[in-house]
């Protein structure tokens, strides 16, 4: 019997650093690990005994890329505590400061470090010398996500105006005008970039995922909503230890999720496009189904066309937002602490962001937990590993390293988040 | 009047030497010749490129790696000196200046002149403040900068 071993010690295009082993007997895959040997980064310690205005400065500090997802469900969580809720035009300008993190984010992996896989590319650099034009579609779709969060948020990375009880400013009408013109252009932007990356050659699998999402009744989901699944969990999200678990194992400083009855899950765009298609708007919809999306898509390399048709939603969200505005009389509505638990659950980019605290009488943090999207996709990824590489073993290990770069990058995991780069080795036994 | 020449300083303040860039920027505020606009940038250099666009020249000044010389300074023009050389876009953690300028350069969007000033450190911790030899050299690098900065604007073609 022959034994194979594949390894990319620093895989690139991913948030962080990672390595992958492949090891493969015959004809049989017999281990795919997801390596993350970043080190443990402890901000849930760090939190304990911080007062709870404290927490959503700190918890932006988690990543530069999706800070205002921590900041969300951190709020969301510290106001279930004291039994506040936030509504309003306070909603909703939370609501467009999370749409300028999805543009942000989606535009910087759908173009700068997914779409080069798939169009033969080392990088994004590279692949500006021949779709130069996307290239500069990307920045502009950057900019305008970048411009929300810079107004609504203090700054571009790591925002400071975020509260519990909503914002320490908020803007005028006349402020948010400017970005109202910059996001029509990245709408129009968002349509050709879905046309243009449903046009790439996808390698044909589909995975038989259970996906997990935040579902609204009436909203594609953001901010909140209850956590359900394809196989029909349907929860509060307080009720979420009771359904999943964090396990540790020993090649990842990242903790693995499972759902306690059935094991390893999927959250991100492939999550919440399944389970809340009817939740987009019908143009939208109507392009998804025009280049050949259908309700659900179980294609992992399908996952950046979700993301296009989620940064076109996006900015239309916005500009929905913008138009409806009227500023709030109170940047913040006003609350007592005390001692008590809050959840807060929020969609980031990459998928379900889930946060408790436990608060004492003043206040202040006792005890923190917060699972990360990437740390809950860790099981899938591995079986999607698996999957790929089984479909391709009488190919090259060149062949087989590339697709299964590729098949990590479908899920733009934030190594970093969730405890940076992948190394990939194969064993072949 | 719109600036034809950018001075982007990068570096975060909060993490020793890395803070030499806005050092030497909070040196040059108020001194700077007609039509040279000053810019910050502790993170997001993608964000910078499309701003790079009608430019005449563009001035960065960043700390640089150790590299036994702590406090040199060294002026680079990023064509001739390999700057572009072997880069390569790995994340968007490692989006440095290089890979930005490649970037542009290879969208059309790089300034005609752009030349680099790296001021060397030695310490990076966060919290710390600068190095004794990277706080000496800042009047100097200062200096040349604005040196620069004056023969550049005198070059640039006014812009009403």
């Amino acid at each position: 019997m022959t034994t194979k071993r594949i390894r990319v010690d620093y895989m690139a295009r991913v948030e962080g650093e990672g390595s992958l082993d492949l090891h493969i007997e015959g004809d049989r895959v017999v281990a795919a690990r997801l390596g993350i040997f970043e080190p443990p980064r402890f901000f849930e310690a760090f939190l304990r005994g911080r007062g709870h205005a404290e927490v959503a400065d700190m918890v932006a500090r988690i990543c530069g890329i999706c800070p205002v997802a921590y900041q969300m469900s951190a709020v969301h969580a510290l106001e279930n505590a004291f039994g506040v809720r936030v509504e309003g035009q306070l909603r909703a300008l939370r609501r467009l400061l999370y749409c300028g993190e999805w543009i942000e984010s989606h535009a910087l992996h759908v173009v700068m470090l997914h779409a080069p896989d798939f169009l033969g590319y080392p990088d994004a650099i590279r692949m500006a010398a021949g779709h130069g034009d996307r290239v500069r579609d990307a920045l502009a779709l950057k900019k305008a996500g970048n411009s929300i969060i810079r107004l609504l948020g203090g700054r571009e990375i790591h925002p400071v105006n975020v509260r519990v009880g909503g914002f320490y400013r908020v803007p005028s009408r006349a402020e948010l005008a400017p970005l109202a013109e910059e996001l029509d252009r990245a709408r129009d932007i968002a349509v050709g970039l879905v046309r243009w990356v449903a046009g790439f050659p996808f390698p044909h699998i589909e995975r038989d995922y259970e996906f997990v999402a935040l579902r609204h009744p009436h909203e594609y989901p953001l901010n909140e909503g209850r956590l359900v699944s394809s196989r029909g969990l349907d929860i509060d999200i307080a009720d979420y230890e009771t359904e999943f678990e964090e396990r540790q194992v020993p090649h990842s400083t990242a903790l693995h999720s499972h759902l306690k009855r059935r094991g390893a899950y999927l959250v991100g765009p492939l999550a919440r496009y399944a389970l809340n298609f009817d939740r987009l708007p019908e143009h939208i919809r109507a392009l998804a189904g025009e280049v050949g999306l259908g309700p659900l898509c179980r294609n992992p390399f399908q996952s950046i066309v979700v993301r296009a048709l989620e940064i076109l939603y996006a900015c239309e969200e916005a500009l929905a937002i913008i138009a409806a505005y009227r500023p709030p009389d109170m940047a913040c509505v006003p609350l007592e602490p005390r001692a008590a638990t809050g959840f807060g659950c929020t969609e980031a980019p990459r998928g379900t962001l889930w946060h408790r605290y436990e608060l004492s009488a003043d206040g202040s943090v006792e005890a923190a937990r917060i699972v990360p999207p990437t740390a809950q996709n860790q099981p899938s990824i591995e079986a999607d590993l698996e999957a790929v590489a089984t479909s391709l073993l009488d190919q090259p290990e060149e062949v087989i390293r590339r697709r299964c770069e590729l098949s990590i990058r479908n899920h733009d995991p934030c190594i970093s988040c969730a405890t940076h780069f992948l190394k990939l080795s194969v064993h072949r036994a | 009047m719109n600036a034809r020449i950018v001075l982007l300083a990068l570096g975060n303040p909060e993490r020793g030497d890395d803070g030499a860039g806005p050092a030497v920027a909070a040196r040059l505020r108020g001194r700077l010749p007609a039509g040279v606009a000053l810019r910050l940038c502790d993170g997001d250099l993608l964000g910078q490129i499309e701003t790079w666009r009608d430019l005449e020249a563009l001035v960065c000044v960043d700390a640089s790696a150790p590299q036994g010389e702590p406090g040199r300074i060294r002026r680079l023009d990023p064509g001739a000196d390999g700057l572009f050389r072997d880069i390569s876009l790995t994340s968007s953690h490692g989006f440095g200046l290089a890979e930005a300028l490649g970037l542009a350069r290879t969208l059309g969007l790089a300034p005609p002149r752009v030349v680099v000033y790296a001021l060397e450190g030695s310490r990076f911790t966060p919290g710390a403040p600068l190095s004794g030899a990277v706080a000496a050299a800042l009047d100097g690098l200062a200096a040349r900068l604005l040196d620069e900065l004056v023969r550049l604007a005198a070059k640039a073609p006014a812009r009403s």
